[in-house]
Formats: structure tokens, C-alpha cells, sequence
């Protein structure tokens, strides 16, 4: 399933907890691991801008080169080694790479470049990464909280077409021997269905909202998946779920939901659930 | 916020930079189409308006700071406030050229590596634990920047505390000894920039504005008022950094051995090292004694000390050329203008009096809200910018309440103007530091937070118990 896995490292944020997963999942699925440190330009760029007036440009530049040279033997002392030791320990298959310039433009490079089954990394609140790749990523894309206990929760909705996130919940369930939790959340917020091809509908009813969800749940029972249904607003709705049930990871697939409140520009909702979520969680585009 | 993009090092314009940009003119346009309020003048009211469009473009950084600066210095005599002439005749002040004798002897000391000697040697002397390095840390930050600008020191100490912390195996943002230790790079240059003229350009801005109304701060005289703050302030932020992040670190031989090998590949001081430190010891003990008005005042010293570089080798013009930081300048001269049109224009006295309105006339009100006023605002934009906004503010508060005299004032906000703790936008140093990836933005907040509320204390009750009551000022 994850045949080889992208673990990113940028020099602003250094999420062990993303190489015990790493190390977890490679056990179980046999995975090669590429560990990629990436040197933040951004944040060298917004000392520079900071401090144009006040230094001239070729100390700037003195200091940025400073400043790279200790990122790579902090990559090479501290992240690498910690990586050697912990995977070289489990007999895991890994290879480091290291490269500069904006995070998820250069995990996005590297997805051109080689072909990857995952990508897992750890997030952190107010850094100067912004976490796009989240939502531009076709790669399914793991954030490591290291918390909850073995279950997982997948959750569908009617913002969704809900097909990849129930196949790939049950096959990862099984993989990992967790328990498996299925939420449908009829988003009280944006009353749409998303069809197959990710086309949103016309508003619908509350009542059609809800049938087309419990009609899913008698599909889930089906195939032997405990599922429940719930109303309100989707990343609202799943934490608290989440936090019922104490998900080890949450899976949550592309969802079509609205992009704009009245003109302006709405926060992603994959956005607002790896800010307000302390769970792992998957997100599969 | 994506604020800035650089192709190939030029700056490219964002939207946000376009509509801040049209705000800030947008604004001038305003204050020219409305009248001006009684009780202050139609140039007062142009200031006013040339005021808010420098704060909004000095706090969103849309254009550089120093590109500020010169429309500052272009606007005013374009809306006919202030005619040319007397533009730049206030930036025809001593303080330009004793910040352009300070750049020249920092080119000299960074050129030969003389900073990183003294840093090294600093920090050897308190090895004894982890708690006691980090003391180390934030003393040597604020004895470098006594005679550096602040923001060179904190370039320089980065990689030396980086290349410990490394040897030491210490995992960025997740280890207290990382946080504190780059932390304390970072406050260590910001309250050791105040303690001499030399630390930061609002230093010598605050001395230029009071030398154009006939008050004379020798190099003395600054340390006299700033080093009780200084000394005060070190050890109080210290702790503050030891409870915030308390350290898990014990052993401490791993930064002993680095420091003792970075002390090796130095090797002994080289003929340039040893000229560069007997003309900065010179020109620091002229600066003490003779920088007086009745002597040779701040800027023919520090040229003399730049002029002795060239003379013994130790400093080429390309050097000069390399690490002089031009934009200061004209940052300089922005807000030097700003703040004499300000003053002349009434506009400083009228903002004060709407203050006043506020607080009413208990001086000792006043005297915190200032100080406080310039902790806080320096955290959103330049020191040097934040200084020179509320230095004119706090000349008309002193023009109206007899308890607050003109010196008085402008030390508070110069002092307090340089403790920016709080954001990394907030000051270079900040900045610079935090791109170590030791520390987070929240960890910054955390402590400054404190600090700051700390620092206030301190300034103030100085200012009132030794300021006033020892010095009389």
C-alpha cells in the first residue's frame, strides 16, 4: 500500500514522531523511506527583509549562507543520524535527500521526480510553513499528532464523493489490524451533494441530505463497517467524533466544499482540521 | 499573510504591498482634501497625514524601510508642509556621521573576525554549567552590541551558538537549551543595544533630535542614563528565559570542546586584529571623554577612529563598500525629518494633547503610557522608526507637563523603543535568530511577553528613581 514513503523535514519544524510512524508503517508494509530535509528559504528571506535597512547586502547574504551551512550540519548531526539510528535499528530500507526553497514547492518537485505512495510529516501552529501541499498533494498525505489509541475514523460526507476514503480505510484498517470507525457528516453548512466526478449539486433539503447518508451507512453494514451519522459543520463534527472515540488517525478524502463566503476567500477545510485536530490525519485527494 | 517574493534578489510587489500601498497614499489624499481640526495648523495636519502613511508602510515593510524614509523626506516639501531647505537641513546632523564612523569601525572589527574572538572568549568564561552558559549567551550578546550595532552581533553569535548546539546534539525547537540559548542571542543585543550610542541607530537619531533643539547627549552622558536599564535588565530576562524554558540539559563539556576548537582555529591575534582593537579601545575612551560638546562631540570621533582604519591598513574602501549599510541612512534622515517636522508643525504637540486628554496630567501616568507606547510599538515596526514616530509626541508631552523634561522623555522612548521581545518581525536580531530554527514564533511570545511587562517596570522605576531623583533630568 505505501511502497515508498516521502518523509519531509523542513528546517523550520523537526517532527520525530513523523519517523516513529515512519518506522511503523515501513515495518508493516515493507516501505522504503525517503528522508528529505528541507531548508526553509522563506524564513531566511523574512530575516532579510526584517533586517535590509539595517545590514548591508553582503552580510545578508554572509549570514544566509551562516545560516544554510548550519541547517545541513544540523540535517547531517542531529535529524539524519536520529534517522539512521531508527531506522538502521528496524532494518528499514531509507535514503536521505536535502534541498532548499519553499516546503510544499519542493515536496512537490520531488513528486515529479520520483514516485511516491505517501507523504508523512508532522504539522506545526503558527510557523511559517503553510502546509499547501495538503491541498494540492495527489499523494495521500499523513500528519502525525502521535496520539489516540488504534482506531481509525474515516470520514464521509455529502462534500465528498466518498468513494476512495471508504476502499482505503478498509484496506489500511486491516493492514494495521486497528478498528475501523465510519462517519458520515451531513455539512449542515453547505447543503450540497458531490457527485463521482466532484461536481457539487443544487442546495438540497436537509431530509435528502440525511436519506443519501443513512442509505451509505446500510452500504457500510453491509460489508460489516460500523458507521454513524452526524449534522453540522464537517471539521466540528469529526473532532468531536474523533475525540469520542479517541482516533489514532482520522481518513479524510477530498471534499468539495464551498471556497468563498460572500466573495472572500474561505479557509480549506483540510486547513481547519489540522489546526484544531491533536489526532493524525490522513488526507487522501 | 505571503508577504514578500525576491526573483533573482529584486523585490517583486504582492497584492497586499499594492493595496497597502494605495491605503498609505490614499491617506495623504485624505488629510489634503480635509480641514485641518482647530487648534492645529494646515502643515500640522499635512504631518499628521505623512505620519500615519510612513506607519502604515513602516509596519506592512510594502516597500523597504529606507525607501520610507525618503518619502518622508520627499513629501514634505511636495505638500508644501516643510520647505526643502529645512528637509535637509535637519539631516545635516552630527548623529549621520557618527552612525557612518560606527558602520566603518563594525566593517574593521567583522573584517578581522575581532567580534568572534571576543564572543569565544566570553562565552569560555562561563562554561561552569548550562544555566550559567546561557547567562554567557545573553552577556556577551549585550556587550558586543555595547560596541556594534546590535544586528551585527546577532549575525555573528547565530553560527557560533548554532555549530554548540550542534556538537551538543541538541534537537531544534524541541529542546528548552536550544530556545534558550538562541533566545538569549536575541534579547542579550536588543537590551545591550541600549547601553551605548553605538547599539542601534534610534541611539543616535534620539541624540540628533535633541541636539537640533539645543540639548547636548555625550557618549557619557548616554551611558550614564541607559546602563543602570542595561545592567538591571540582563539578569531580570535571564530568569525570565530560565522559567519559561526551564533547561534539561546537565552536561555542558560537549560546548566547552567546541568552543575550544573554534578557540584554536582562530589562533592567536594577527597584527590587524591587534590594530583594529587598540583604535576601537581609543576611539571608545574618546567617545567616554571627549565626546562632549565642549570637546569633539560623537562624530568627529567615531571618523577619526574610521579615518585610522584606512590610515593602518586595517580597512579597504571595498570593505567600507561591503558591510556599510546604506539604507540606514536614509532611514536616519526619514525619520530625523519626520520627527523635527513633527515638532515644528505642531502635530507632535497636538497628538499629545489628544493623549493627555487621555491620561490627564499625572505625570508618572504618562511617563508609563510612553514607555509602553514604544515597547509596543516598536514590537509591530523598526526600532529606529518606532522611536522616531513617538519621540515628537513625547517633546510635546514634555512641553506641557512641567514634571516631564524634553530629555526625559526622549530617553524613556529611545530606551524603551529598543526592546522589541515579543514578534520575530519585530527587530533583525528576532529575525535572525529565529531562522536558526531553535525556536518557535510561540516560544518568542511566550517569553517577550513577560519580558516586556518586565522591562517596563524597569525603565520606569529607573526613570523615576535614578533619572529623576540621582541625575536630576
Amino acid at each position: 500500500m505505501f511502497e515508498n514513503i516521502l518523509l519531509p523535514i523542513s528546517s523550520e519544524f523537526y517532527p520525530r514522531n513523523a519517523l516513529r510512524r515512519g518506522g511503523f508503517l515501513a515495518e508493516i508494509f515493507g516501505s522504503r523511506i525517503t528522508v528529505l530535509y528541507i531548508i526553509e528559504e522563506k524564513v531566511l528571506d523574512n530575516a532579510d527583509r526584517v533586517s535590509d535597512v539595517f545590514r548591508s547586502y553582503y552580510e545578508r547574504e554572509e549570514t544566509k549562507s551562516d545560516i544554510r551551512r548550519d541547517y545541513l550540519s544540523a540535517a547531517d548531526e542531529v535529524i539524519f543520524e536520529n534517522a539512521k539510528q531508527f531506522f538502521e535499528e528496524k532494518k528499514i530500507s531509507f535514503h536521505e535527500k536535502t534541498d532548499r526553497g519553499e516546503f510544499s514547492d519542493v515536496i512537490q518537485n520531488e513528486l515529479n521526480k520520483e514516485k511516491y505512495d505517501l507523504i508523512l510529516t508532522g504539522y506545526e501552529r503558527g510557523c511559517f510553513l503553510h502546509y499547501r501541499i495538503i491541498d494540492e498533494s495527489h499523494v495521500p498525505v499523513w500528519v502525525e499528532s502521535d496520539s489516540g489509541n488504534n482506531t481509525i475514523l474515516a470520514v464521509c460526507s455529502n462534500l465528498a464523493s466518498n468513494q476512495k476514503v471508504p476502499k482505503m480505510s478498509v484496506e489500511l484498517a486491516r493492514s494495521l489490524g486497528w478498528k475501523l470507525h465510519m462517519l458520515y457528516v451531513v455539512d449542515t453548512q453547505d447543503s450540497v451533494e458531490v457527485d463521482e466526478k466532484g461536481e457539487r449539486s443544487d442546495r438540497k433539503s436537509e431530509e435528502d441530505l440525511v436519506a443519501t447518508g443513512e442509505e451509505f451507512l446500510k452500504e457500510m453494514g453491509k460489508k460489516g463497517i460500523e458507521a454513524s451519522l452526524t449534522k453540522g459543520g464537517l471539521e466540528k463534527e469529526t473532532i468531536n467524533a474523533a475525540k469520542s472515540i479517541g482516533a489514532g488517525l482520522i481518513v479524510v478524502g477530498r471534499k468539495q466544499k464551498k471556497t468563498t463566503v460572500l466573495g472572500l476567500p474561505v479557509r480549506s477545510t483540510k486547513k481547519k482540521l489540522v489546526d484544531k485536530c491533536e489526532y493524525s490525519i490522513l488526507f487522501i485527494n | 499573510m505571503e508577504k514578500k517574493s525576491r526573483i533573482d534578489g529584486k523585490r517583486t510587489f504582492n497584492r497586499w504591498d499594492i493595496l497597502f500601498i494605495s491605503v498609505a497614499f490614499s491617506i495623504i489624499a485624505l488629510f489634503l482634501i480635509t480641514p485641518s481640526p482647530s487648534g492645529l495648523s494646515r502643515e500640522g495636519w499635512l504631518m499628521v497625514g505623512i505620519l500615519v502613511m510612513a506607519i502604515i508602510l513602516w509596519i506592512t515593510i510594502s516597500i523597504p524601510i529606507a525607501a520610507t524614509g525618503l518619502l518622508i523626506m520627499v513629501m514634505q516639501p511636495l505638500l508644501g508642509v516643510v520647505p526643502a531647505e529645512d528637509v535637509f537641513h535637519s539631516f545635516g546632523n552630527q548623529a549621520v556621521f557618527f552612525l557612518i564612523g560606527v558602520f566603518i569601525l563594525a566593517s574593521a572589527i567583522e573584517k578581522h573576525g575581532l567580534h568572534r574572538r571576543i564572543a569565544l572568549k566570553f562565552l569560555s568564561m562561563f562554561e561552569k554549567n548550562p544555566r550559567m552558559f546561557t547567562l554567557g549567551i545573553m552577556t556577551s550578546s549585550a556587550c558586543l552590541s555595547f560596541i556594534m550595532p546590535e544586528h551585527g552581533v546577532a549575525a555573528l553569535l547565530l553560527p557560533i551558538v548554532a555549530s554548540i548546539l550542534i556538537a551538543m546534539k541538541v534537537i531544534p525547537k524541541q529542546s528548552n537549551f536550544g530556545k534558550v540559548s538562541m533566545l538569549g542571542i536575541a534579547y542579550g543585543c536588543s537590551i545591550g543595544s541600549l547601553g551605548t550610542p553605538i547599539g542601534g541607530a534610534r541611539n543616535p537619531l534620539t541624540i540628533g533630535i535633541l541636539a537640533n533643539m539645543g540639548i547636548k547627549v555625550s557618549f557619557f552622558d548616554w551611558m550614564k542614563y541607559s546602563m543602570p536599564v542595561v545592567l538591571i535588565a540582563i539578569p531580570l530576562v535571564w530568569l525570565i528565559l530560565q522559567f519559561s524554558f526551564p533547561i534539561e540539559v546537565k552536561d555542558i563539556s560537549g560546548a566547552k570542546r567546541e568552543i575550544e576548537e573554534q578557540v584554536k582555529k582562530m589562533g592567536k591575534m594577527g597584527r590587524n586584529e591587534i590594530t583594529v582593537s587598540a583604535i576601537l579601545a581609543l576611539t571608545i575612551l574618546l567617545w567616554i571623554f571627549f565626546s562632549s560638546p565642549e570637546y569633539f562631540g560623537l562624530a568627529v570621533i567615531a571618523l577619526l577612529g574610521g579615518a585610522l582604519l584606512f590610515f593602518t591598513g586595517s580597512i579597504s574602501w571595498e570593505d567600507v563598500e561591503k558591510r556599510v549599510p546604506w539604507g540606514i541612512i536614509l532611514l536616519y534622515g526619514g525619520a530625523i525629518t519626520l520627527g523635527v517636522g513633527m515638532k515644528n508643525t505642531g502635530a507632535g504637540s497636538w497628538i499629545a494633547s489628544i493623549l493627555l486628554d487621555i491620561t490627564g496630567n499625572n505625570e508618572y501616568l504618562v511617563i508609563l503610557i510612553l514607555i509602553i507606547l514604544a515597547i509596543y510599538i516598536t514590537e509591530m515596526m523598526s526600532n529606529t522608526a518606532a522611536v522616531a514616530l513617538l519621540i515628537p509626541v513625547g517633546l510635546g508631552m514634555a512641553t506641557q507637563i512641567p514634571g516631564i523634561s524634553p530629555l526625559f522623555a526622549s530617553m524613556a522612548i529611545a530606551l524603551s523603543g529598543g526592546l522589541a521581545f515579543m514578534l520575530v518581525i519585530a527587530t533583525p536580531g528576532n529575525a535572525i535568530t529565529y531562522s536558526s530554527g531553535y525556536f518557535s514564533t510561540k516560544d518568542l511570545l511566550k517569553s517577550g511577553v513577560i519580558a516586556n511587562i518586565i522591562c517596563v517596570a524597569v525603565i520606569f522605576t529607573v526613570a523615576i528613581l535614578y533619572w529623576r531623583g540621582v541625575l536630576g533630568i
